[in-house]
């Protein structure tokens, strides 16, 4: 096992890998940012090591920053959390080349998997389906406009290296596409330190479902179930939810069991998540694998029991998994809001600045991963994510009432929070009934959307 | 010979006037707006800021690339641990060349009299701080007691075999060290104390 962990993130993540550090019982180092000078997880660790300014390619996306900080603090691994470095194969080869440990899959593993399309391919090969697109990355707008027109319209633009909705962009002619592409360049490179982007085949109707496996390096794995991502903003996850309510429990473990079983058989190790496109039909299409810890992995630990980070630490350090298929039980229903320093009313703007006042709700199956306090003062260089409110009850109906009532008590003043659209999603027909598909939200627009929650 | 002196004397008339506006803006500018500004500038992050007011134009410029990238980057009202640092060594501003000075705020060095605002001036020493994360070596050439201009190289800080260039954040007299050769420094730790520190021109006060 690892004796000392540099922590290369920040925010909620940075706070849950130092819990999951000290459960271990192993040191941790949060490195941070000047601008994170004074945020909750560099307050709360033991030790904490500034590795730059506050713009992030001088800081949490510089190799050299994170690497050079984990020798000098005495380090032996690194857990990059997710965004920024933490799918980033370059990156963990140096890691290694320094004689330290990358908390995730190894350089070469996520080498395998670091092509999407070459994923996509590897894992069709081993039993999956696989959503068509385009051949390798685009290479110049010629190359885009030929493959979308091999593909059809309509066409997801999705950048190589990272998530979270940044450098994404959906177009259904030629036209759109053009204008957009140097945009989702120029966001995928601000994001993610690479430009490189791929198309993917969009389909119009569709519920967003992963699985989280986790992989030991003696090849031994087990799925932890799966998570509904469907209620997205421009491709931006905000509420998941386990188990999905787009599939039967029978239609669910013979997805779960596919996905490990082609995961473990193209040489896959630590944690993963297998994407899928969900269509009307029930039919599933593979379409990524996240070689990272996710943010909404607290759903599969509601569910499951199991400690995702330490899981993802120890794996890491060469122990056996652990555990086998027929230990891992679901129990239950859980949602996770993603709160967000964004106003709905204004376009979903990001925001920062001082939050005056901060309450965390309680109560039975409520849990909170948030790094504020108050007093704090969210920076306006990162993400706008404030913090995870995730709800759990023995069944969806509990959950849903549950998450109202947290909802409701949860306080963040001093800075507009996207808490409202949650409200107006517990009251929305369609997500009540579980019906609830990718596009929905930006079809609908968030505005009518909550105007609409407002009237009932 | 009328036409030629009404123009005159309703130009020295205009000037007295504005003589007392100019004072009264010059107090302004420097007691209220130079400091907010500069706080602005470290908070964005931006190479440059330019604010009109009335017949007056301000504009703060950062120094060049080759200054230590360290420095404060932020509004810092709500930190007491920030504003205890700053107390500590006031070498944040400095390192970007961008203390404030002004009427009531250089006086108390005998730096007094400076009444020219283009003449930024620092009251006594400053601090050299680390660009990078890695190991800091200092640089013989700038030991103690050499005179240095802003911008000179007083060492490096090795970052994964890369060295970042420790430099002068203003001309001055290296003074003490407060890490030794070999120590492992993290972004933005003072290194080097520069004595006698005056900086280049940061503020520019100009009639617009």
């Amino acid at each position: 096992m690892f004796r000392k962990i540099l922590i290369a993130n920040r925010g909620e993540i940075a706070l849950r890998i130092l819990r999951g550090c000290r459960e271990l019982g192993l040191e941790a180092v949060v490195a941070y940012s000047e601008a994170d000078r004074d945020s909750l997880p560099v307050q709360l660790a033991d030790e904490a090591i500034c590795i730059g300014p506050a713009d992030a390619r001088r800081s949490y996306l510089s190799a050299p920053a994170v690497i050079s900080a984990a020798l000098v603090a005495g380090c032996d691994a690194i857990h990059p959390g997710y965004g920024f470095l933490s799918e980033d194969d370059g990156f963990a080869e140096v890691v290694a080349a320094h004689g330290l440990t990358f908390i995730g899959p190894p350089a070469a593993v996520l080498e395998r998997f670091a092509s999407k399309a070459g994923t996509r391919q590897l894992l069709g090969a081993h039993g999956l389906p696989t959503i068509p697109g385009s051949d390798g990355m685009l290479r110049d707008e010629m190359h885009a406009l030929g493959e979308a027109e091999r593909i059809g319209y309509p066409v997801l633009i999705k950048p190589s290296a990272g998530g979270g909705g940044k450098g994404m962009r959906m177009v259904r002619t030629g036209r759109e596409l053009e204008s957009v592409l140097r945009v989702c360049r120029s966001e995928a490179k601000a994001a993610f330190g690479d430009d490189s982007l791929y198309l993917e085949k969009w389909l119009d109707e569709n519920r967003h479902v992963e699985i989280q496996v986790a992989i030991d390096r003696y090849g031994h794995g087990v799925h932890l179930g799966e998570r509904d991502c469907s209620v997205q903003r421009r491709h931006q996850k905000i509420i998941e939810e386990a188990p999905t309510p787009a599939l039967s429990d029978a239609a669910r473990a013979d997805l779960a069991e596919r996905a490990v079983r082609a995961a473990i058989a193209a040489g896959y190790e630590n944690l993963g998540t297998l994407e899928f496109l969900v269509d009307r039909d029930g039919d599933f299409f593979f379409i990524e694998i996240n070689c990272r810890i996710q943010v909404e992995h607290p759903v599969t630990e509601m569910l499951t029991g199991v400690d995702m980070v330490t899981t993802q630490i120890r794996i890491a350090a060469g122990e056996p998994l652990g555990f086998a298929q027929s230990d891992v039980v679901m129990t239950g229903h859980a949602i996770e809001f993603r709160i967000n320093a964004e106003d709905p009313a204004h376009e979903f703007r990001p925001g920062a600045g001082l939050v005056e006042r901060y309450h965390a709700p309680g109560g039975p199956g409520v849990r909170v991963d948030s790094h504020l306090f108050s007093g704090y003062e969210v920076p306006p260089y990162y993400d706008s994510l404030l913090g995870k409110l995730i709800v759990w009850g023995p069944d969806r109906e509990t959950a849903i009432a549950r998450s109202r009532v947290a909802l409701n008590e949860l306080v963040v003043e001093g800075l507009v929070t996207n808490v409202s659209i949650h409200q107006a999603m517990l009251e929305n027909e369609a997500f009540l009934a579980g019906r609830m598909t990718t596009n929905m939200l930006d079809r609908v627009g968030s505005e009518a959307f909550l105007a609409a929650a407002a009237r009932s | 010979m009328p036409e030629s002196t009404q123009p005159a004397e309703r130009r020295a008339e205009r000037s007295d006037a504005e003589r007392l506006a100019d004072h009264a803006a010059i107090d302004r500018l420097s007691a209220e707006l130079l400091p907010a500004l500069i706080a602005k500038l470290g908070a964005t992050g931006l190479g440059e800021l330019e604010v009109r007011e009335g017949g007056w134009r301000v504009r703060l410029r950062r120094p060049g690339s080759g200054v230590a990238g360290g420095g404060a980057t932020r509004d810092r009202r709500s930190s007491e641990r920030d504003r205890d640092r700053a107390a500590r060594a006031g070498s944040q501003g400095a390192a970007l060349g961008l203390t404030p000075v002004g009427p009531g705020r250089d006086g108390r060095d005998g730096h007094d009299g400076s009444t020219n605002g283009h003449d930024a001036r620092l009251d006594g020493p400053t601090v050299a701080s680390s660009p990078a994360v890695g190991i800091f070596q200092p640089r013989y050439e700038a030991r103690a007691g050499t005179k240095v201009r802003a911008g000179d190289q007083l060492g490096s800080v090795d970052m994964l075999g890369i060295p970042q260039d420790v430099v002068a954040p203003a001309d001055g007299v290296v003074g003490a060290s407060l890490v030794e050769p070999g120590d492992a420094v993290e972004y933005g730790q003072e290194l080097i104390v520069i004595e006698f520190a005056t900086a280049g021109a940061a503020a520019a006060v100009s009639e617009a």
